[in-house]
């Protein structure tokens, strides 16, 4: 009997030290609803820029990286609750998000377009006065537009819905990342004829997105930066962008 | 189908529960919610300002929307459900089969699924301001339910009652309108107040439409500063101190209506 409790506490100390030795897989999550981004292909898979950024991560630093699609307004709070290790999801590094997370370096720059109907004759921010503006709850663009004079802004729960809400005519414009922008209203077959991109909001500083940790996960911070590091040096952050970005 | 026998209270199950009339006591359910809420309400915006007063400010606007659709959306819910429950017992089939499909059809689909077909499918042919589409996607939701309402509430007067008015040479419609209906609002008012109070919880529902309510202005808080814990919490104590207070109302209705039953 004594044998067998002392095996089972050895059995127990061993695995416990093996756990804690080192982070052996990665949890993502991304919100996929933000084409080319992160987003859900025909066959349900998780797939985007950053997913394949993601991948080209775990390549250099030899660990596993898995992707989980979490809804974009519980995805911060998942994060603080320790659901997940990081949030890869086109997240803007902002002086506000940095007072509750840790951002890697900056993988990708970005700026706030305007989606407008093809009609429209806007083409500077002066212009939006008195117009209702939609984007995603929770994101840079809906910050922007909150902050935006004369407007009336709507969160909508996805930037998918916003611009369905646009193209039928319930708001008069969507603000949202370039890029997300350039899916929506120049490759996507319904939207395309109608919207356009009007003009990029001006800003006073550059937007960076960062993958989050939760304050004080240095090793995860480490690991993840080293990776960006080796991405960028190897030439395939180049190669990803031109295969979903095309800049 | 439902049982032959008269209902004599209508159980409805997702409102909100109604205090006992006749409970008298000053300690209650009802009571300790209540007090519970406002004195939580009160204490953390006095103690904590930051961020609780700071929240509750961001509020006020999603109270109002949140009210005028569940106004709207009874109001054109009471007909819509008056003409369904009469369908529903009509003996003329064809009026009988529209009622009964209309409220298998509502009666099986989310509301939140409604919501979306309303507002974003049916939205690329007819254009509907927001707040019509919100009060009539309410409507159809809640006519059905409430056509089951007026369907026990009717269903629970004696048929002696129909077979007198009859005899005394009334025809159908002014034995419903005369006769059964102005009895059978004892019965129905209470499960309507109910109702009222369960839209007003699934008006929570329309941050699917980007239109402001109290969670949709909760959650536009809580996604920029990340105070998800306080947030969240204000809201719940808001709609708790709002539905609490509607429950009472209906509550201090059903005791008026029941007059006659008073021993």
């Amino acid at each position: 009997m004594l044998k067998k409790i002392l095996l089972l506490v050895a059995i127990f100390l061993l695995s416990a030290g093996v756990a804690s030795a080192a982070v052996s897989k990665l949890t993502a999550a991304s919100d996929c609803t933000w084409p080319p981004m992160e987003f859900i292909d025909a066959n349900k898979r998780i797939t985007g820029y950053t997913i394949d950024y993601l991948e080209a991560i775990s390549k250099a630093i030899g660990i596993k990286i898995e992707s989980r699609n979490v809804s974009w307004d519980g995805i911060f709070p998942g994060l603080l609750a320790g659901r997940y290790d990081l949030v890869a999801s086109s997240v803007t590094i902002t002086e506000e998000r940095r007072e509750t997370m840790d951002f890697t370096t900056p993988y990708f720059e970005v700026r706030q377009a305007v989606i407008l109907p093809q009609s429209s004759a806007t083409n500077a921010i002066e212009g939006l006065k008195g117009l209702t503006l939609g984007a995603q709850i929770g994101t840079t663009g809906f910050f922007a537009i909150e902050k935006l004079e004369g407007v009336t802004p709507r969160s909508y729960d996805e930037i998918s819905q916003a611009v369905e809400a646009l193209y039928s005519g319930r708001i008069n414009g969507v603000v949202c990342d370039d890029p997300v922008a350039a899916d929506f209203a120049l490759q996507n077959k319904t939207y395309a004829d109608k919207l356009k991109i009007a003009f990029i909001l001006p800003t006073t500083e550059n937007e960076y997105y960062g993958f989050a940790v939760k304050k004080g996960n240095q090793e995860v911070l480490d690991l993840l930066n080293r990776g960006i590091a080796k991405v960028k040096a190897e030439g395939t952050e180049t190669q990803l962008r031109q295969k979903w970005v095309g800049q | 189908m439902k049982e032959e026998k008269t209902p004599l209270v209508i159980a409805v199950g997702d409102g909100a529960s109604i205090p006992d009339p006749s409970d008298t006591r000053l300690v209650t359910a009802w009571s300790i919610s209540v007090t519970g809420a406002l004195v939580a309400l009160f204490c953390l915006c006095a103690f904590s300002p930051d961020p609780y007063w700071t929240i509750l400010k961001f509020l006020p606007d999603g109270i109002i929307v949140t009210f005028k659709i569940t106004i709207l959306g009874i109001l054109c819910a009471i007909p819509i459900g008056f003409v369904t429950g009469v369908g529903r017992l009509s003996r003329n089939r064809v009026f009988n089969l529209i009622a009964s499909t209309y409220v298998e059809i509502i009666r099986g689909v989310p509301l939140l699924v409604q919501l979306c077909f309303i507002y974003y499918g049916l939205g690329r042919f007819v254009r509907m301001p927001d707040l019509m589409a919100a009060v009539v996607a309410m409507a159809i939701c809640y006519g059905a339910y409430m056509g089951e309402v007026f369907r026990a509430g009717i269903r629970s007067i004696d048929h002696g009652q129909t077979e007198a008015a009859r005899s005394l040479g009334f025809n159908r419609a002014q034995t419903m309108m005369l006769v059964v209906l102005p009895q059978a609002w004892r019965t129905i008012l209470p499960p309507v107040g109910n109702e009222f109070i369960a839209l007003l919880k699934d008006t929570s529902l329309v941050s699917i439409m980007a239109m402001t309510n109290i969670l949709q202005r909760g959650r536009e808080y809580a996604t920029r500063t990340f105070q998800v814990f306080e947030t969240y919490m204000m809201v719940a104590l808001v709609y708790l101190v709002i539905t609490l207070l509607l429950s009472k109302g209906v509550s201090l209705m059903e005791a008026r209506l029941n007059y006659y039953d008073r021993k």
